[in-house]
């Protein structure tokens, strides 16, 4: 028998008011021990799913349901949360919020569904250091969960849920706001679970990473599931026109199939590895590694010049006495688009509030269109740089999201003409027509991000300065981003986009800008940058795929997209 | 195990707990909190500055062998310092009941001479006395209290877990608070938010930056009560704790010597009343 059994399922938040279906006509089954992924656009329902196997809906999240749920022997209607944490434990995307916020140490927060279980003083001791050592944390026990990286507290808030020693795991986008160090800890932990004979079922876009773990990919669009099955016979049979984005192995193995090179009924590849098989045959010039072969020195980018939009000069910044986040940075930023790449703690975010003068170097120069930051109050920078920050929750507060648009405008002293003209172009270029009435608050994470973005073009500055913009988006919302990216460079503008999705960069960037510790690491156009594999690596940054693919199979030169790549194939 | 049960909590401020094993440590928290407040009852009961100065000497003595006398004497150095010498300078000076010299400084530049009297030093420090009794009785148990063990003891004396729950993560609270009020702050004037405009403005960007905070809590208050339940805090089911805090009979028999030392000064006081 299954072990989760969803039949037939229509569900409606009551709180949404328009009374859209969140879930309509759901039926699933998963068997014990099987490793489910589940994905789709943003609002398709998977969250919602995921929230009624741990009975969160209906107890916490109330509204009208239809159809039966059971998980093991419990039915989600007559089954408390504080019960189904003995059978099924959930994680969501943010790794903070899902501490007690009362525990001074690691051990502690983990030991704390042992206490309130009545567990044992031996045992508690004992189970809470074996959930560490699953979850690889071990050594943190006896830090403060408050001062953690976010893939370390994901990974504390996971070993806290494998503590109630639940049967099945449910992971709603559990990497979505973790950089890509943290996603590799979390992604890796996920995948040892299901070794471990756990139930996993995981919501995600990040087929490129899970595709190879699944047994099952089930696929939601607009509250119903329209696709289930093996991954690789889904992507097999995926038509471009799918819900999700394919993972870029299998997009390399379809092309393969088509141009005959593979037989069509070979499945297909999910990892690196496997895809390299797959070419190798078949490239003409593969040769010996070579990572970073011929790239040519520093393009011209550089030369920017005194009437750059953004000049750092020598700068450096100190956070109290000891962190030393900047590192004598000097950099002329003209117009384009930028994407500054690198690994926490590189100084982007420091770099970023350095372009409107929330921070001044404590050491060198900083000039937005020829203003001294250090002369020039943060009200008067904001009209020459407006900066978007990651988290939409800490700027929106306005009760629809037109206002939300029309406040930075509003701000910056603009007429009532050319605030309604730019409210109405932001909200055009970010797809908020339909929703300009609605509480920001009343649409999802991806959507309320859009927002942020919009409320920051409307601004219409020189610059303009993203941190993280991809984040928490499905393939339509990058899109967009992307879209509204490109329009602005037409535009003149400098864009500056601080992120950790390389493929964002290669598709965008005019130049890419990587960090390390403070210092300038590399500088120049994306093929150049992520040609420079190796230094990169000293980052933490992962060239895109499709690169380190061409790199693996040694052709010649810096290869960035899939079409670059067939040009080999002989 | 051992380390991990003493391990320091907090954020490593000054005056978060400070792991160690004196008899301070190692006093039942609850103990420790009645006689805090016996301490410092008693010492603002008192008439005089002499009780409080050896309730005074008692806790300096305390938080010398309990290792954490550097740390007190810094904190106390910036707190207690200032209204110490104001409190000394001018009623040593300047009080209007001074009669009686207690000594006089001469040759000083400007003034010639000062005169130092002592009702004026009395009374300070019939003043001063108490609060230094309060501060430092406060800052020693805070310092040698792991946050944790103190509501652990204080569940077992019948608190209920919810409000010992609150209790622990007030103290986080703060520092969360002002993390995020940080990134709000920023975000707003990234968006041309002016905080140094004129007062009406001013008045405004509080507004919007309130709002923001007072959502943001809302939505961690969500997403934390979740995590809650559904870690079993709302079980009805006999809890076990990873800290063990003993009840000794000296834990006790402190709580008995609190409450009757306050008793005493009360009967003390009113007897002299009459």
């Amino acid at each position: 028998m299954a072990l989760i059994d969803v039949s037939d399922v229509t569900f409606t938040y009551r709180v949404q008011p328009d009374e859209e279906t969140a879930l309509d006509g759901v039926s699933l089954e998963v068997t014990e021990g099987s490793f489910v992924g589940v994905t789709g656009p943003s609002d398709a329902g998977k969250s919602t799913l995921g929230r009624l196997l741990a009975s969160y809906v209906p107890n916490y999240f109330e509204g009208a349901l239809e159809g039966s749920v059971t998980v093991g022997d419990h039915d989600v209607t007559e089954t408390s949360i504080a019960e189904m944490s003995d059978t099924v434990g959930l994680l969501f995307e943010n790794p903070f919020d899902q501490l007690t916020g009362a525990s001074s140490t690691v051990f502690e927060e983990v030991a704390f569904g042992l206490e309130n279980k009545g567990v044992g003083r031996e045992e508690l001791i004992e189970t809470t250091a074996e959930k560490l050592r699953l979850t690889g944390i071990e050594h943190l026990y006896d830090r403060n969960p408050q001062q953690l990286s976010g893939g370390q507290s994901q990974r504390v808030a996971l070993a806290s849920m494998l503590a109630m020693e639940p049967e099945v795991l449910v992971f709603d986008e559990p990497t979505s706001q973790l950089d890509p160090h943290g996603t590799e800890e979390v992604m890796r932990v996920v995948a040892s679970l299901a070794d471990e004979g756990y139930t996993v079922v995981v919501v995600s876009h990040d087929l490129d990473r899970l595709g190879h773990h699944l047994d099952r990919l089930v696929v939601m669009n607009e509250g119903s599931i329209v696709a289930d099955g093996r991954p690789q016979e889904l992507f097999r049979d995926a038509d471009g026109d799918d819900p999700y984005e394919l993972p870029d192995a299998a997009t390399v193995g379809k092309r393969l199939r088509a141009l005959g090179k593979v037989p069509g009924d070979e499945p297909l590849p999910l990892t690196l590895e496997d895809v390299v098989g797959e070419v190798a045959p078949h490239v003409a010039d593969a040769g010996d590694e070579s990572p970073g072969a011929s790239i040519e020195s520093d393009g011209g980018l550089q030369a920017a010049g005194d009437d750059a939009a953004v000049q750092f000069d020598e700068t450096h910044f100190r956070y109290e006495e000891d962190v030393h986040a900047l590192r004598g940075l000097t950099l002329d930023l003209a117009s384009g688009c930028v994407c500054v790449i690198g690994q926490n703690g590189a100084g982007k975010s420091t770099f970023m509030k350095h372009l409107n003068g929330l921070l001044t170097p404590s050491d060198g120069d900083v000039a937005i269109n020829g203003k001294d930051t250090d002369v020039h109050r943060i009200a008067e920078l904001a009209g020459e740089a407006a900066l978007s920050f990651q988290n939409p929750n800490n700027q929106l507060f306005h009760s629809t999201i037109e206002a939300e648009v029309r406040y930075g405008p509003t701000n910056l002293g603009y007429s009532e003409e050319r605030v309604d003209e730019l409210t109405e172009a932001a909200i055009d270029r970010m797809n908020l027509e339909e929703i300009r009435e609605k509480n920001p608050y009343d649409v999802g994470l991806a959507r309320r991000k859009h927002v942020a973005v919009a409320s920051v073009l409307a601004m219409d500055t020189p610059v303009v300065a993203l941190d993280e913009p991809t984040g928490s988006q499905d393939a339509v919302g990058i899109r967009v981003l992307g879209d509204v990216v490109e329009r602005l460079v037409e535009e003149g503008k400098l864009v500056v986009v601080i992120t950790h999705d390389v493929a964002f960069a290669r598709d965008h960037a005019d130049r890419v800008v990587a960090l390390r510790q403070g210092e300038l690491l590399l500088d120049g156009p994306p093929r150049e940058v992520f040609g420079r594999r190796d230094a990169l690596a000293e980052t933490d940054v992962d060239p895109p795929f499709v690169t380190r693919l061409a790199a693996r199979l040694g052709l010649p030169g810096t290869v960035l997209t899939v079409d670059e790549l067939f040009e080999h194939v002989s | 195990m051992d380390a991990l049960l003493n391990a320091p909590a907090g954020r490593g401020g000054l005056f978060d707990y400070q792991p160690g094993e004196s008899f301070l440590h190692h006093m039942n928290p609850v103990s420790k909190l009645a006689l805090t407040g016996s301490f410092v009852t008693v010492a603002l009961l008192s008439p005089s500055y002499r009780v409080p100065s050896v309730l005074f000497a008692l806790v300096i003595a305390s938080c010398l062998l309990a290792g954490i006398l550097g740390r007190v004497a810094r904190l106390l150095g910036g707190l207690a310092l200032p209204i110490a010498a104001s409190l000394l300078f001018f009623h040593g000076l300047f009080n209007p009941r001074n009669e009686t010299r207690l000594f006089v400084v001469d040759g000083l530049p400007v003034v010639g001479r000062i005169v130092v009297w002592e009702e004026g030093i009395r009374f300070a420090l019939t003043i001063l006395t108490p609060l230094l009794v309060l501060m430092v009785a406060i800052l020693a148990t805070v310092m040698t209290t792991h946050p944790k063990k103190l509501a652990v003891a204080m569940v077992e004396k019948g608190l209920s877990p919810r409000l010992a729950y609150v209790f622990m993560a007030a103290l986080q609270f703060i520092p969360e608070m002002r993390d995020q009020a940080e990134a709000i702050l920023d975000a707003q004037q990234a968006r041309g938010l002016d905080v140094r405009a004129n007062i009406r403005r001013r008045f405004r960007a509080f507004v919007d930056l309130l709002t923001p905070l007072l959502i943001g809590m809302l939505i961690t208050t969500e997403t934390r009560s979740l995590a809650l339940e559904s870690r079993g805090f709302t079980r009805r089911n006999p809890r076990t704790f990873l800290f063990e805090v003993p009840d000794r009979p000296v834990d006790r028999a402190l709580r008995w010597f609190a409450g009757l030392f306050v008793v005493a000064a009360v009967a003390w006081r009113v007897v002299a009343w009459l």
